[in-house]
């Protein structure tokens, strides 16, 4: 471990092995490889099913319960015979930048009952709209009026959220 | 086969950009309301700009072509802005969106890890309870 006085993010910056990715990379990266899914490694239909957490989540989950226990929980088609594992693939990488960089460490910034919930109401939601934040700008991107619309609705459910997260500090 | 092995690679190649981005997918409109900051927010409409761009010229390279979306009835319209909005908001409160906290999660944050078990029990939840009750009111 790193016993230096600098702030994590230029004592990491400063590491061997420490690469430095802007959001904007992330984002061409992430928009390129998700379409690329769609259109040429068959992960569809639904159309614009590239990359989402939620519906992603969802198949592996439902796929393996389905597998094991014979019941018959909905799998998007495209997750039929062998299902999506971004899930999987997105905690792996993620282990792998943070080890590499030195930012592992074990902590707790919030109360796991209250992340609890909020995973089972973010993942309900995401299902009746179709997709997680991600999904829905991909759809959006793909022309669909259903994912600009959902798309909205998340808009401006982020902007309440933060006022609401603003008055309660300001409280 | 194929689709587990594109989705596992390019989830590993999202993780690992994404741990090194920070990148949140509702942190930059949450940004951008609280302080102004637009690191996050060029992010995500980075991806919203590639992907548009991308999905035409995947056609036309050669790739599958993505079909024509149906009309939608009133209640999916409904619907998909309710879990929008709920997304967005419990994303929000959550402090980030479902990416975000399976990087977290990743680097060791416990209470993303108690999220992603909300997460994935909540889809079998959807499933077997909330989907089957709201479908019962409707006609």
């Amino acid at each position: 471990m790193t016993t230096t006085t600098l702030p994590a993010a230029t004592a990491v910056s400063a590491r061997a092995g420490a690469v430095r990715v802007t959001a904007v990379h992330m984002g061409i990266v992430a928009g390129v490889l998700a379409v690329t899914a769609g259109a040429f490694f068959e992960v569809r239909p639904p159309e614009a099913y590239g990359v989402c957490m939620a519906c992603h989540g969802r198949d592996l989950v439902n796929w393996t319960i389905n597998m094991l226990a014979g019941t018959h929980l909905t799998v998007a088609p495209a997750s039929l015979v062998f299902p999506a594992l971004t899930t999987i693939g997105v905690l792996l990488g993620a282990l792998l930048g943070a080890t590499t960089s030195g930012e592992f460490r074990w902590w707790s910034p919030d109360s796991s009952l209250k992340t609890f919930a909020y995973g089972v109401l973010v993942m309900n939601c995401a299902l009746l709209a179709g997709g997680c934040s991600i999904r829905l700008l991909l759809r959006s991107a793909a022309g669909e009026a259903l994912g600009v619309v959902g798309f909205g609705g998340m808009v401006v459910g982020v902007v309440l959220g933060t006022f609401w997260l603003r008055w309660r500090a300001t409280r | 086969m194929t689709v587990a092995v594109a989705t596992l690679v390019i989830g590993v190649i999202l993780g690992y950009l994404g741990q090194r981005s920070r990148m949140c997918f509702v942190g930059g409109i949450r940004d951008f309301v609280l302080v102004r900051d637009t690191y996050l927010l060029r992010g995500l409409i980075a991806f919203g700009l590639t992907a548009w761009l991308a999905f035409p010229l995947a056609a036309l390279v050669g790739g599958a072509r993505s079909g024509s979306f149906g009309l939608s009835d009133v209640v999916t319209v409904v619907f998909t802005i309710l879990g929008g909005f709920g997304v967005g908001y419990f994303s929000t409160l959550a402090n980030g969106c479902p990416l975000r906290q399976h990087v977290l999660a990743a680097q060791g944050v416990r209470s993303s890890i108690a999220y992603l078990a909300g997460f994935f029990i909540g889809a079998v939840l959807f499933h077997a309870w909330t989907a089957p009750l709201l479908f019962r009111w409707l006609p």
